[in-house]
């Protein structure tokens, strides 16, 4: 009886290993079909985002708005495929990429180096710069790039901020999970500064904001946002063809003017 | 305060959402992890030396490794490693993973639980049991069961509590449990940004949650003390 029972529960187990290797010989066909081929197939692109006003929002009746939210909805309207908005943890990116349970990161994501590597990206659709954030009191000592050097920072891990902070040759700030936590440090007095997003700090810093005793000073430089899409894929060729479109006949502009972005716009040719 | 109290009506629906998810997991984890936990609790005992080798061998990685760990290679190895993407990216298949990372590694901890309370029953009552001709499924059913159960009250109650606060570790897979709803007020969401508040404010629910989860164990603990 309790050999029965040994041999039932080994042969469950040995089981279990077995549907784990089956799985993988199913994906060796659809290696060879490209990342366009692959999203139709599916029938849907799934977008990955995190909430960031105004790029990528919920509006009142939960559906997702915004510049970047609008613009991926009519990009797979235009291959013939659902939209599934799916909100990811920012620093996994590129294991959803990778791990094919998102197809693209579309979030006003800045085109770093990183990011440049690690996936195919788009054309640069909007400006941007880091801009560093103080307490408004304090803000008119820090005005300058120089006069800020001696600040205590905190910055989100692997952003744009950081690669400013490190050319600056400021290597002694506070590296947080979020730019949101960065805001949190100098609300709370724990850093002087944070460097996040221009579009960001103008939408949550400053009067009528839950951060109304904070201010953004100096503009460390100017960078551009982009989309990303899994190394290879011709998806980013497909979505550059479609913003000339959409640049053509003015929807790109109409949608900008809609969230407020219109003045970021890059312009294109 | 005023700002708060304004803000309090949209934090809470969120916050309620964030934990409806949070309770989701809870009891999906216990009602896998409390079966399997039993099954590997026998697989670890069994004389069959191949099958109680291979479940020490599982009890060794789910416990020793960080469950943040296992949620992202069982949520993400799929379809990083074999192309194969079977969570989906939706909300349902990263559930659906924090839940099996859950189970197997809480049923890893209840396991070794079930095994000091089936070990603690004296072997003279199994003895005992045979002489009367009763076999071993009567033994544990009608002998060990209720005596194992009355033994690992209080270890099970301290894993449970501890369970109630791990699953706020499936937010690195993107579940979207409280500590999530209430972080994404930081940034900003439903028209609320830069509110701190609303993340600290989740502590209250886990401690409501455990004081509830405390009071129910206590009783049980209370109820089986009618034999020793």
């Amino acid at each position: 009886m309790k050999k029965l029972l040994a041999f039932l529960l080994t042969g469950a187990m040995a089981l279990g290993l077995a549907a784990c290797g089956s799985s993988s010989k199913g994906s060796a066909d659809g290696s060879a079909q490209s990342d366009s081929e692959y999203v139709k197939a599916n029938g849907k692109l799934v977008v990955g985002i995190t909430d960031f006003a105004p790029m990528d929002y919920q509006g009142s009746d939960g559906e997702w708005i915004g510049f970047d939210a609008d613009m991926a909805r009519e990009f797979a309207k235009s291959l013939g495929v659902d939209v599934e908005f799916v909100e990811i943890e920012w620093d996994n990116k590129i294991l959803e990429l990778d791990g094919k349970t998102i197809d693209c990161v579309w979030n006003g994501m800045t085109l770093t180096d990183e990011v440049k590597s690690a996936m195919e990206t788009s054309v640069p659709y909007c400006n941007n710069a880091q801009v560093v954030i103080v307490k408004a009191d304090a803000a008119g000592n820090y005005s300058t790039v120089d006069s800020i050097k001696s600040l205590r920072f905190a910055v989100e891990a692997g952003s744009a901020g950081e690669e400013q902070l490190k050319e600056l040759g400021i290597t002694d700030y506070t590296a947080v999970t979020s730019q949101a936590n960065a805001l949190m440090e100098v609300e709370a007095g724990t850093s002087d500064a944070a460097v996040i997003d221009s579009l960001m700090a103008a939408a949550m810093v400053g009067e009528g904001t839950g951060y109304a005793d904070l201010t953004y000073t100096v503009a460390l430089n100017s960078e551009e946002y982009g989309v990303g899409f899994r190394k290879g894929s011709d998806l980013a060729g497909l979505l550059n063809d479609f913003f000339k479109k959409a640049a053509k006949d003015a929807f790109l502009e109409e949608t900008a003017k809609k969230y407020g972005v219109q003045a970021a716009l890059v312009e294109f040719k | 305060m005023k700002l708060i109290i304004s803000q309090m009506p949209v934090v809470l629906e969120s916050l309620n959402i964030g934990f409806l998810q949070t309770l989701k997991l809870f009891f999906v984890t216990l009602l896998g992890g409390f079966p399997l936990g039993l099954v590997m609790a026998f697989g670890s005992m069994s004389k069959f030396k191949p099958l109680s080798a291979i479940t020490k061998l599982v009890i060794w990685f789910f416990r020793g490794t960080p469950l943040m760990i296992q949620l992202l290679i069982i949520y993400y190895f799929p379809g990083l490693v074999l192309g194969n993407p079977v969570w989906g990216g939706g909300e349902a298949g990263r559930f659906a993973a924090a839940s099996l990372s859950f189970i197997l590694n809480y049923s890893c901890y209840f396991s070794e639980i079930y095994r000091g309370g089936i070990q603690s029953v004296p072997i003279g009552q199994e003895e005992a049991g045979l002489v009367l001709g009763m076999t071993k499924g009567q033994i544990f059913f009608k002998v060990k069961l209720l005596q194992m159960i009355k033994h690992i009250v209080p270890p099970m109650s301290n894993e449970i509590i501890t369970l109630v606060k791990d699953t706020s570790l499936a937010r690195i897979i993107a579940l979207q449990e409280i500590i999530w709803a209430g972080q994404s007020f930081m940034k900003g969401s439903k028209g609320i940004s830069g509110a701190i508040w609303p993340m600290f404010f989740t502590a209250f629910y886990y401690l409501i949650f455990n004081g509830i989860m405390t009071v129910i164990l206590s009783k049980l603990e209370k109820k089986l003390e009618f034999f020793r």
